[in-house]
């Protein structure tokens, strides 16, 4: 069997939300004087592994660390304890469009979002014609991207992310983007990425939706992993669990 | 290629640091280009504030220290004065808020941090450039001042100013984002600084102080910096010494504030 394209080994991430959030001068000196700081785990020791030719999907309520895990995975945010092994060109695009200026035309954003990823201009340059043509927006193109409509502007952004030929893609609460047309489209770009062996990384709420295209999935609660496995298993074990906090929250008069 | 995270987070080495921001020019320029692209088209008059701008500030000073409280008559000293501080000045707030208006960009894609004061930083000088054209344009009219040979010297000046702004830049934003409050200080800072500074007073004035206060004074970055360009633009006798303190001030700062800021940047996700 060859390598994982993602070995998350042991994992910890601390925050400390009034020191490590925002220390103002009056808050470091609050803690100066008295150690003791409430910690906030956002992950506590997860591992896991993702193969060459996955598509891996992360569940768990808002809060379970499933964005933390993945900016950890995108090197952005360094873990207090373990480590996390690549193998293969990220595409760390992990919410659509990051880089882009509203203000500027798609056909510069192109540029923007390439360049934010690495490439060079020339590299831009070879995959601007595949790019504008993939995203479908003919002249809409030139026109600065805050007259986009929402589903416009994600299909220039997923058009931009596709194109940086990733082997290993992460997104956050993004599977299917633009009308319908458009989404069997990116689905389709996105088993192609699978067939070569790429890997790909979700994080999303839609977990219905994560079941069906991810091979397997992991299941957060609070910075815990509670489950691995196949996605179809894990997802449906998470939303029994779902299910049954809601009941036992309407139990007693909550919810 | 195969990537690992902890316990080494971004580079290894200084060199390696820099030689990723080389690689990453053509983002520095796109992003500046893009910033000054998108401010000229969500304005009327667009690419006329860049004159604009300048001849307005240029204008209230001369209208506050030259005619209401005439400290300073000479508008060619004035000005030069003026938008050579401004230009520093700007980085102090800069640095920050270019991370800070950031955020989404660095806690979702890995680059090297310092990129985003740099094109801070290249855009302002675009401002600055401008501003000295401006300077001519208010000053020629009103002075018997001509650019004359030693405005060859800029080409020496403006890349240790800019190596002395990115590092101001840079260390504030290293400060100013996990302390919020500096951001609130840095308006003061900058007015203080501005008062000290040989531009608004005549240089005669520290001349006559006594000895510690005189010294004291002198350790201001901005006298050797305002003087070498007023060599350049007004024609001012060079001192030596003053060049002197100019390189070595820009190289001190340029880099201190460079390593301060890379050595911070691993963690500086977590507190946007």
């Amino acid at each position: 069997m060859s390598l994982p394209a993602i070995k998350v080994d042991s994992v910890s991430v601390r925050f400390r939300p009034y020191v490590d959030r925002r220390p103002t001068l009056r808050r470091s000196l609050a803690t100066f004087r008295h150690k003791e700081t409430q910690l906030v785990e956002a992950l506590k020791g997860v591992s896991f592994e993702v193969a060459k030719g996955e598509a891996f999907g992360i569940v768990g309520q808002n809060g379970a660390g499933k964005s933390t895990l993945l900016r950890c995975i995108a090197r952005t945010l360094r873990p207090d304890e373990g480590r996390i092994v690549v193998r293969g060109r990220m595409s760390t695009l992990l919410q659509l469009g990051v880089g882009f200026n509203a203000e500027l035309s798609g056909s510069r954003n192109i540029y923007l979002g390439g360049l934010v990823a690495g490439l060079t201009k020339k590299q831009v340059d070879e995959k601007y014609d595949d790019i504008v043509e993939y995203s479908e927006l003919g002249d809409a193109i030139y026109r600065p991207m805050k007259t986009y409509s929402s589903g416009m502007f994600s299909r220039l952004a997923f058009a931009v992310a596709m194109h940086l030929d990733p082997e290993v893609l992460l997104l956050d609460e993004v599977l299917a983007v633009g009308d319908e047309g458009f989404r069997e489209k990116s689905m389709a770009t996105m088993h192609e990425l699978l067939g070569r062996s790429g890997s790909i990384v979700f994080v999303s709420h839609a977990v219905r939706q994560l079941a069906e295209f991810c091979d397997r999935a992991a299941w957060l609660d609070r910075g815990e992993l509670v489950a691995v496995g196949d996605a179809e298993d894990v997802v449906e074990q998470y939303r029994a669990e779902v299910r049954k906090r809601r009941q036992e929250m309407r139990a007693q008069g909550i919810g | 290629m195969t990537t690992t995270t902890s316990p080494v987070y971004y580079a290894r080495r200084f060199n390696e640091y820099m030689s990723e921001l080389w690689r990453r020019r053509d983002f520095i320029w796109f992003l500046a280009r893009g910033n000054i692209k998108a401010r000229n088209a969500s304005t009327f008059l667009g690419l006329v504030w860049w004159v604009l701008n300048p001849l307005l500030l240029g204008l209230v000073y001369f209208f506050v220290f030259g005619l209401i409280f005439p400290t300073q008559r000479d508008i060619a000293y004035l000005l030069s004065g003026m938008f050579v501080f401004h230009y520093s000045s700007q980085s102090l707030t800069g640095g920050a808020s270019s991370i800070l208006q950031n955020s989404k960009l660095l806690v979702n894609i890995r680059f090297p941090r310092l990129i985003l004061p740099i094109a801070f930083l290249l855009e302002s000088t675009f401002g600055f450039l401008a501003s000295l054209i401006v300077f001519y344009l208010i000053v020629i009219p009103f002075s018997d001042v001509l650019p004359g040979p030693e405005i060859a010297l800029l080409l020496v000046a403006l890349p240790l100013q800019i190596l002395f702004n990115v590092g101001l830049a840079a260390a504030t934003a290293r400060l100013a984002v996990p302390f919020r409050d500096i951001n609130n200080l840095i308006p003061y800072l900058n007015r203080i600084w501005l008062y000290m500074s040989p531009i608004i007073w005549p240089l005669s004035l520290v001349e006559g102080l006594s000895e510690p206060l005189h010294s004291l004074l002198r350790l201001n970055p901005m006298f050797p910096i305002i003087a070498v360009y007023r060599t350049a633009l007004l024609g001012y006798p060079l001192e030596q010494a003053d060049v002197v303190a100019m390189v070595a001030w820009c190289l001190a700062i340029g880099i201190i504030g460079i390593a301060m800021f890379i050595k911070y940047e691993g963690k500086m996700v977590r507190y946007l």
